[in-house]
């Protein structure tokens, strides 16, 4: 699915009274991907997160365009479509186990239980996590554990558009490259962004890296 | 989206977490027991005779407020449920991840309190059963159908209140007036605890712009003087009347809330 984004704006306003200014945390924001992935990289504060909550409509922009599929994208639309990994991994139900949680939010997205439950079987030993952790409760796991349910939640649900914010953080080794072979193989049906301030990790997940910088993204091909 | 799976999603994910805290669980129920007790005895210091302002009831002190917080109990977890449920949830952390899935608005309103609905439906059982047989209250004369309605067109309305109540957590996290005037006044002056017979003409004034008076005073009659929907016309338009006001009003304006909080980008903050 081809996306494009033109001119896209995010500003937060500050507080009721008090006293501050709005952030412009999306400054015009231009970016076209196709079918495959595509890294984004900035630092600190660049709009990383805010351009993938955007495009994953849990955010309304506030100017711009969104295209996905050569269509206008609503935050509504995006939201069927898009797949987003948080950088934060502790989006969950503590009192819960990791299997109920991904069998939770499996079904928020349309999925079965059964099917919920399946793609879960599947993704976690690619991932380098034993069954018997998807059996413990969520508030017991390791931080890397817990970014290792966070990326089956997003992967499970097989979207068109696959958001992938700092999946690498908190990974061991074997996690890191079974994640990179999982990433390679959702761009073969899938257009994934990801973005991660290891250079090494973004280059080796994805062919083509945009930079943002101050809200802004430079038109067109890689940088 | 299956709403009906999406519903059960949310009971079961409810039922976990309530589950894993175990003793909160059992001291709920008895909780229920422990403030029956106290009209129970409260009841029993003043006896049996019926005081002025219950006469059109029929009945005696403890059987009003034993009829009373039974409905007031469930039908109140609707005004009560929505902004609590939404308020762990930005707690939580989780709010911001539901609301990243395709899960609509009404199907979100739906399944947010759907627990809290089932579990005051235990509740409810457990009231009818300590009624039946531990305060043995004679509810022979009742009309049940008149009493059935009475009881879903309050719940609608009190479930709107509750989503009303949700947009000021949605918008400003702390700081409910809404729940405010429900949880202080609903329950003093909507004539659960006494006949707002009781209560002075100018606060009488007050209670029938709430629909918790008509709710309560319907029940009440239909349970106790076994009232038909022709003599409780009157309380059964006004919360027909409620209904159709605060329900679509409601939805529409939780609508509004969250996609203000998706343009401020305040969906994740607590």
């Amino acid at each position: 699915m081809r996306l494009e984004v033109k001119g896209l704006v995010k500003e937060f306003p500050a507080p009721l009274f008090s006293g501050g200014t709005p952030l412009r945390a999306l400054d015009g924001a231009d970016l076209e991907a196709d079918t495959g992935v595509t890294g984004v990289g900035g630092a600190n504060g660049s709009g990383k997160t805010t351009l993938f909550k955007t495009l994953a409509g849990v955010l309304e922009k506030d100017a711009g365009t969104i295209l996905a599929g050569g269509a206008a994208a609503s935050a509504e639309r995006l939201r069927q479509l898009a797949a987003y990994c948080p950088a934060n991994p502790r989006s969950f139900y503590f009192r819960l186990t990791a299997g109920e949680n991904l069998r939770f939010f499996g079904a928020l997205a349309g999925l079965s239980p059964a099917e919920a439950e399946a793609r879960a079987a599947k993704l976690a030993p690619r991932l380098g996590l034993a069954a018997v952790d998807l059996g413990r409760r969520f508030d017991r796991l390791s931080e890397g554990t817990m970014q290792k349910v966070s990326l089956i939640r997003a992967l499970s649900r097989r979207a068109p558009l696959l958001l992938l914010d700092e999946p690498f953080r908190g990974l061991d080794g074997i996690a890191c490259r079974g994640l990179l072979e999982l990433i390679a193989e959702a761009g073969k049906t899938s257009t994934v962004l990801v973005t991660s301030h290891s250079r090494e990790l973004l280059a080796a997940a994805a062919a083509r890296t945009l930079r943002i910088g101050q809200g802004r993204m430079p038109p067109g091909g890689p940088q | 989206m299956n709403a009906a799976g999406v519903i059960a999603a949310f009971v079961r994910r409810d039922f976990l977490a309530e589950k894993s805290y175990r003793l909160s669980f059992a001291l709920g129920a008895l909780a229920t027991l422990a403030n029956l007790a106290v009209f129970y005895f409260i009841g029993k210091l003043f006896g049996g005779g019926l005081a002025p302002q219950l006469e059109p009831f029929g009945t005696g002190y403890f059987a009003y407020v034993f009829t009373a917080m039974a409905f007031f109990g469930y039908i109140g977890t609707g005004a009560g449920s929505y902004a609590g449920r939404l308020r762990l949830e930005q707690t939580q952390g989780t709010l911001e991840a539901t609301l990243s899935t395709p899960l609509g608005v009404p199907a979100l309103l739906l399944s947010m309190s759907a627990w809290n609905f089932l579990f005051a439906t235990f509740e409810l059982l457990v009231y009818a059963l300590a009624g039946a047989f531990i305060f043995k209250l004679d509810l022979g004369a009742a009309n049940w159908w008149s009493a059935g309605l009475v009881f879903l067109l309050s719940a609608g309305c009190f479930a709107a209140l509750g989503i009303l109540s949700s947009c000021f957590v949605m918008l400003f996290k702390r700081g409910n007036p809404l729940a405010w005037i429900l949880n202080n006044f609903e329950g003093l002056l909507g004539g659960v605890y006494f006949p707002v017979a009781v209560l002075p003409g100018w606060l009488i004034a007050v209670s029938n712009l709430l629909p918790v008076t008509y709710a309560v005073r319907a029940f009440q009659l239909a349970v106790h003087k076994g009232a038909g929907p022709a003599m409780i016309k009157g309380d059964l338009l006004a919360l027909a009347a409620f209904d159709l006001l605060l329900i679509p009003a409601s939805v529409w304006l939780f609508g509004r809330a969250v996609r203000r909080a998706r343009r401020a980008g305040t969906l994740g903050e607590y």
